[in-house]
């Protein structure tokens, strides 16, 4: 049998193998393996590589049924592509989006059984198999559907994605135009010249590639789901800090996050009983409260989820064996449990982190750290005995015009010196 | 360097944490706006540590509050302050109040505590530094005063806190003309007490001797600002209420 091979054949095995490859990477590289959302668009871009390799095979063996076959592959390659962009954005299956598809998919097969669904052409002088009529109208509708979600997971990345992302994620919405506005656009053209179905795959290879590219460089860009989590501290049973960790600023202040957790650990009893697991919603986002043997875990967030919940849970688990010798003794010593970083990392390396909001924003060391003039730093430490007024003086400093400590120095000197005469005055009189 | 796992082995201590803290510092010496593209930048070119690695750090540090958002005070920040605040707040409606007394008044806490001198006095140079008060010097006293209240209007508003100072001045503005050695009788107390008012009024031209040098008269130019600012004081009553300050 001689083997019908033309550009397009190689171009659709290349683009095929491109999504193979972006598949096993989107599955190897996340630490946590069972995000819903991941599996879904995991199931996408394995459909949509078995779509273009039985594509592939169609042209290659000049057959009507794998052309076919290839064509319904579509239909999990679609579903599952609206199902777990709309599950990133609301944790549920269910969409206008999801039933159009489930209409057109039924109607979509009844058509693919249908003879003359597939036609054998002479197209630019390589022998083709265009879907025809009906079959090749819902196959364009269906494909159209999927670049438009595709489209829209791009933008939402790249909107959501945090400034120390933000350059993979233009790279990963690059790959995302390529792979469906422009890919799309060139399908279009093909409809009047089929010799543009080789640009389009061509397009669709470029985006996948780059798309592939970014995820590896930065497989956090494809978790980066429309809420915010803020902030995790554990707390001893004594309501003690043992550990911390920011990934954004938060509105809720200190006092009621820490009042929460206390008030949470005085009804802990209760707590355990309902699964140890308990959302409060608070005016600027929810707590997530989970209460073990010897420790509360709070995490704030923008909004509840499964996956938060399931992470909170674990990391709590987790927490409790890495450090259960520790937490018996009662050790506070916040340095002793700073490898629970390990545990962020394992359980919370999907999120990213939004801590630097934007990169002109003006830092400032903090005043543990800064130095100041040996003479003015002398000056200082006689003045303010108390620690706490002296680091916040010392902070204050570097927030200040650069003559304003030598300024307080003499103002202080002179006001000191007033109030001794004053004193000495009245005890004069 | 170029083998980062940073996430997992990052400690205040590492070398390139440390790198990253000595640059921070360099351009906050210089006076430079720290931001996180500039010591990216600085960092990238110095070190050569790869992008990833870098940026991580800088989380870390930010993380860690090392590195907290924040830059040099604006005018409009000074004020953020509580304590700061509430003692501009304290001068503007106290006008003519001197240390002494600020600092007997002004409470740091809602346990009533009073804070530092030093707390006080560099809350009170933050607010000259921008413009928000001015102190003058009146006698022995250092007085303070919202950057817009004229030097004069300041001083009579001090002179006014003292209930010897009001007595002899309400006297004069009723009577128009006193005689200088009558004055401590009027107000029943010392000679020397008086005359060493009656001499810090003539000084402060507050008040002016006529032609025989024994007649006293309020100085005619600020007379109507002294009735005005009488008028605004609760009758012969001390003038300044203790204000419970929470100092954040």
């Amino acid at each position: 049998m001689v083997l019908n091979w033309t550009p397009e054949v190689i171009v659709d095995f290349i683009v095929a193998i491109s999504g193979f490859v972006l598949t096993i990477i989107t599955y190897i590289k996340p630490k946590t393996k069972k995000i819903t959302t991941l599996i879904y668009i995991r199931l996408a871009i394995l459909g949509f590589s078995i779509f273009l390799f039985i594509d592939g095979l169609s042209l290659l063996y000049v057959s009507k049924v794998l052309s076919i076959i290839s064509g319904f592959t579509l239909i999990p390659l679609t579903l599952s592509l609206v199902i777990g962009i709309t599950y990133i954005l609301k944790e549920n299956f269910y969409s206008l989006g999801f039933v159009i598809v489930i209409g057109l998919s039924i109607l979509f097969i009844y058509i693919g059984f249908q003879p003359n669904a597939v036609d054998i052409q002479i197209q630019g002088g390589y022998i083709r198999l265009p879907w025809t009529g009906l079959f090749n109208d819902i196959g364009i509708i269906l494909i159209a559907i999927s670049e438009a979600y595709m489209l829209y997971w791009g933008i939402k990345t790249l909107k959501n994605a945090p400034f120390l992302i933000k350059k993979e994620a233009y790279l990963f919405f690059l790959g995302i135009f390529f792979a469906s506005v422009v890919a799309m656009v060139f399908y279009i053209l093909y409809l009047i010249d089929p010799y543009y179905i080789l640009m389009s795959n061509f397009a669709l290879l470029i985006g996948l590639l780059i798309v592939t590219l970014s995820a590896i460089i930065e497989p956090k860009l494809l978790y980066i789901l429309p809420f915010t989590v803020y902030r995790i501290v554990v707390k001893d049973r004594e309501g003690y800090p043992l550990f911390d960790h920011d990934w954004s600023k938060s509105e809720i202040s200190e006092n009621i996050f820490t009042g929460f957790i206390n008030a949470i650990q005085l009804m802990s009893e209760e707590i355990m009983n309902m699964g140890g697991l308990l959302d409060i919603n608070l005016k600027d986002g929810i707590l997530i409260l989970h209460e073990s043997e010897n420790i509360s875990v709070g995490l704030i967030t923008s909004k509840s989820s499964k996956l938060l919940r399931y992470s909170v849970a674990n990391f709590t688990l987790d927490f409790e064996n890495k450090f259960e010798k520790i937490l018996k003794e009662g050790n506070k010593d916040m340095r002793e449990y700073e490898s629970a970083h390990e545990l962020i990392e394992k359980y919370f390396s999907n999120f990213p982190s939004r801590i630097i909001s934007h990169k002109r924003k003006p830092l400032l060391l903090t005043e543990k750290i800064l130095k100041l003039p040996l003479t003015l730093d002398t000056a200082l430490k006689t003045i303010f005995k108390d620690e706490k007024e002296y680091d916040f003086i010392k902070s204050e400093i570097y927030r200040t015009p650069e003559s304003t400590a030598a300024g307080f120095i003499s103002l202080y000197n002179e006001l000191k010196k007033e109030f001794d005469d004053i004193d000495n005055e009245y005890e004069k009189n | 360097m170029s083998n980062l796992n940073l996430t997992l082995s990052l400690t205040l201590n590492h070398p390139s944490v440390q790198s990253v803290i000595e640059i921070a510092k360099e351009v906050i010496d210089n006076n430079n706006v720290l931001d996180t593209e500039l010591l990216y930048n600085l960092t990238k070119r110095r070190l050569k540590l790869p992008r990833k690695g870098l940026l991580s750090i800088i989380q870390f540090l930010i993380n860690k509050k090392v590195l907290v958002e924040g830059s040099k005070y604006t005018r409009d920040e000074v004020l953020e302050n509580k304590y700061r605040f509430n003692l501009y707040r304290f001068l503007t409606f106290n006008l003519g109040v001197h240390f002494s007394t600020i600092k007997k008044q002004i409470v740091t806490d809602s346990s009533g505590n009073l804070g530092s001198s030093g707390q006080l006095i560099w809350h009170l140079e933050m607010l000259i530094k921008f413009n928000y008060i001015k102190k003058i010097k009146i006698k022995n006293y250092t007085v303070f005063l919202p950057y817009e209240i004229d030097d004069e209007i300041g001083l009579i508003h001090f002179v006014l806190r003292d209930e010897i100072y009001l007595k002899i001045i309400q006297l004069l503005i009723s009577n128009e003309t006193l005689k200088k050695s009558e004055v401590h009788k009027l107000v029943n107390e010392k000679r020397e007490i008086i005359y060493y008012r009656l001499n810090n009024l003539i000084e402060f031209t507050i008040i002016e001797l006529s032609g025989d040098n024994n007649t006293l008269i309020i100085n005619s130019q600020k007379k109507d600002d002294i009735i005005s600012i009488i008028k605004m004081y609760p009758q012969n009553k001390s003038q300044i209420n203790k204000l419970t300050y929470n100092n954040e």
